[in-house]
């Protein structure tokens, strides 16, 4: 018999073979893949949560030192050697400043130790007192024994801090290590590191992406720096208007109500808390007292942030909804404990301003299209 | 030749650089090599594609583009949809330049004719060098300003000669100076 060869239409069988093994790699690759994929989260999720603070803080300083650097730079030193510089500018006055403060500095955390409890004591002392009046008055309220309670609650959240403060001075070790690092590279290569970022863009988008991302670093630099100068100042005003007072660690008083300034809204008012408790406890309700209150509310808060500061340092564009502020600042608490609260807010805001940037930058270049379109008419 | 000698003596290392290409460019050529070297740090080198759409007319336009090596089409779309061929630029042209210092739309759209690399000069860029760097900004933008001023002449002079070429035409009442 004579039978033609059938016409191979279609793949040789080299090629079916190659095709074959593809297939069974593609589908050995997906299936491992997806086996690992839960791992596979779960270390990206580590990574990010790892490394999210010490760049975040990294960011925050690198905007804030740049000024400085740039401003050294102008003198004719290389940028690298600016850096330096700012930082042992930065060591140098860290270190006046502890060899000024220390001996005090050790006192006062031993002291600090003791007060606080005393503090306590004699806050719940003063409800102790409040609930007998209200007893009093209010016999039914005796079986809810608020009494207890109260005392239950402050032993509690005393703990909960005590807890976890080893673990939060190891994060901050790590943190004392990695930020100045980052922030180094941050300031000497941040442009080329945005520049590299921004050049992955697709060509036809290039532009619109190049200009945005210069838009928006601007505007962020100027509101970090906003930020970061408010609260400092606000810090400084609470720490010299305490130390006219007999009040103890009117220094730690004015930091913290610093950092808490960072937080709009409820931020001042946890700011105040233990300087007037302390105020009330230590002096009663004299003159010193309501000079205390004077200067938290009306001078640091009204007069000098409210009336001063913030129109000067920081846009309107920036202001978040009082809900979105509180969204921000459980949300941050959940996350990363007591700086995720502080920094919660900031990033919600940074996340507007770049969505607002991008609403008016298309909004500038849609507008004269459509003065072309009323110009040329129907 | 020998194929692997004659590779190395096409192009020194020199001339394949940005540096040389720019300080090469009619925009640039009075610059000193140390503001050569900051621009080159402030330009993009962008590679692009046969027949890739560089901008469109109505696009925000940003900055301008100098051609390293390619060709491109400047072309406008008429109201049918018809498109007009406005220009074809080689490499060592420059186009776009009119967004460079203002934040104006694009009036016409550029595409790519072959495989193209351009080089980008960007208002951001150049807004962030004047701040840091006003010195070699300003020498920078003096360069852009003479060429751009060089083609505002030479194109005032030419719509002079078409309104003279349309007066001859024309009646005389018509044309207004």
């Amino acid at each position: 018999m004579n039978v033609a060869p059938p016409q191979r239409r279609g793949w040789t069988r080299g090629q079916i073979l190659l095709a074959f093994l593809v297939l069974t790699t593609a589908i050995a690759s997906g299936l491992a893949l997806f086996s690992s994929a839960s791992s596979l989260t779960n270390l990206s999720r580590t990574a990010f949560s790892v490394l999210f603070m010490p760049l975040f803080l990294a960011f925050v300083l690198s905007f804030l030192l740049s000024p400085l650097v740039r401003f050294i730079e102008k003198s004719g030193l290389g940028r690298t050697n600016s850096i330096f510089l700012v930082y042992l500018l930065i060591v140098g006055i860290g270190t006046i400043l502890a060899l000024r403060f220390l001996p005090n500095w050790e006192a006062l955390w031993t002291n600090l130790g003791v007060d606080l409890p005393r503090y306590a004591d004699k806050f719940t002392g003063y409800a102790k007192e409040v609930l007998d009046t209200i007893h009093e008055h209010f016999p039914q309220i005796k079986s809810y024994d608020l009494n207890t309670k109260i005392n239950l609650w402050t032993q509690q959240i005393l703990s909960a801090t005590l807890a976890r403060t080893p673990v939060s001075a190891l994060k901050i070790g790590g943190l004392m290590v990695l930020v100045p690092l980052f922030t180094f590279f941050f300031l000497r290569d941040g442009r080329t590191i945005l520049r590299a970022f921004v050049s992955l863009t697709p060509n036809r988008h290039f532009e619109m992406i190049h200009d945005l991302s210069y838009l928006v670093s601007r505007q962020l630099a100027q509101f970090i720096r906003g930020r970061i100068l408010e609260a400092f100042i606000v810090g400084l005003v609470v720490w010299l208007g305490l130390s006219l007072t007999d009040i103890r660690y009117a220094l730690v008083l004015g930091i913290f109500a610093g950092i808490t300034n960072l937080i709009p809204y409820i931020g001042p008012i946890v700011g105040m808390v233990p300087g007037i408790l302390m105020a009330f406890v230590d002096f009663g309700l004299g003159g010193q007292f309501w000079w205390t209150v004077i200067l938290y509310v009306l001078i640091a808060q009204v007069l000098i942030d409210n009336f001063i500061l913030i129109p000067v340092l920081i846009s309107r564009v920036s202001n978040l909804h009082p809900l979105l502020v509180f969204f921000a600042i459980i949300v941050g608490g959940k996350l990363y404990g007591i700086i995720g609260m502080i920094i919660g807010v900031p990033i919600v805001s940074i996340i507007k301003m770049t969505i607002l940037e991008v609403r008016m930058y298309r909004r500038t270049f849609r507008l004269p299209e459509s003065a072309l379109d009323l110009e040329r008419g129907p | 030749m020998d194929p692997i000698w004659s590779n190395i003596f096409r192009k020194t290392p020199e001339q394949d650089s940005l540096a040389y290409f720019l300080s090469n460019l009619p925009l640039f050529s009075e610059l000193s090599a140390k503001e050569i070297s900051l621009l080159e740090n402030l330009v993009h080198l962008r590679n692009y594609r046969a027949h890739e759409i560089i901008f469109e007319d109505g696009d925000p336009g940003s900055g301008m583009y100098m051609i390293r090596s390619g060709s491109i089409q400047i072309f406008s779309r008429t109201p049918q949809g018809e498109e007009e061929d406005l220009a074809r630029l080689g490499p060592g042209d420059f186009f776009g330049e009119t967004t460079l210092t203002a934040p104006v739309q694009r009036s016409a759209s550029a595409r790519t004719l072959e495989a193209t690399e351009l080089v980008g000069l960007f208002r951001s860029d150049l807004q962030e060098a004047a701040e840091e760097n006003p010195r070699a900004a300003s020498h920078i933008l003096f360069g852009l300003t003479r060429v751009v001023s060089e083609r505002l002449q030479a194109a005032s002079i030419e719509i002079r000669r078409l309104q003279r070429m349309l007066g001859e035409d024309a009646a005389p009442e018509t044309i207004e100076t």
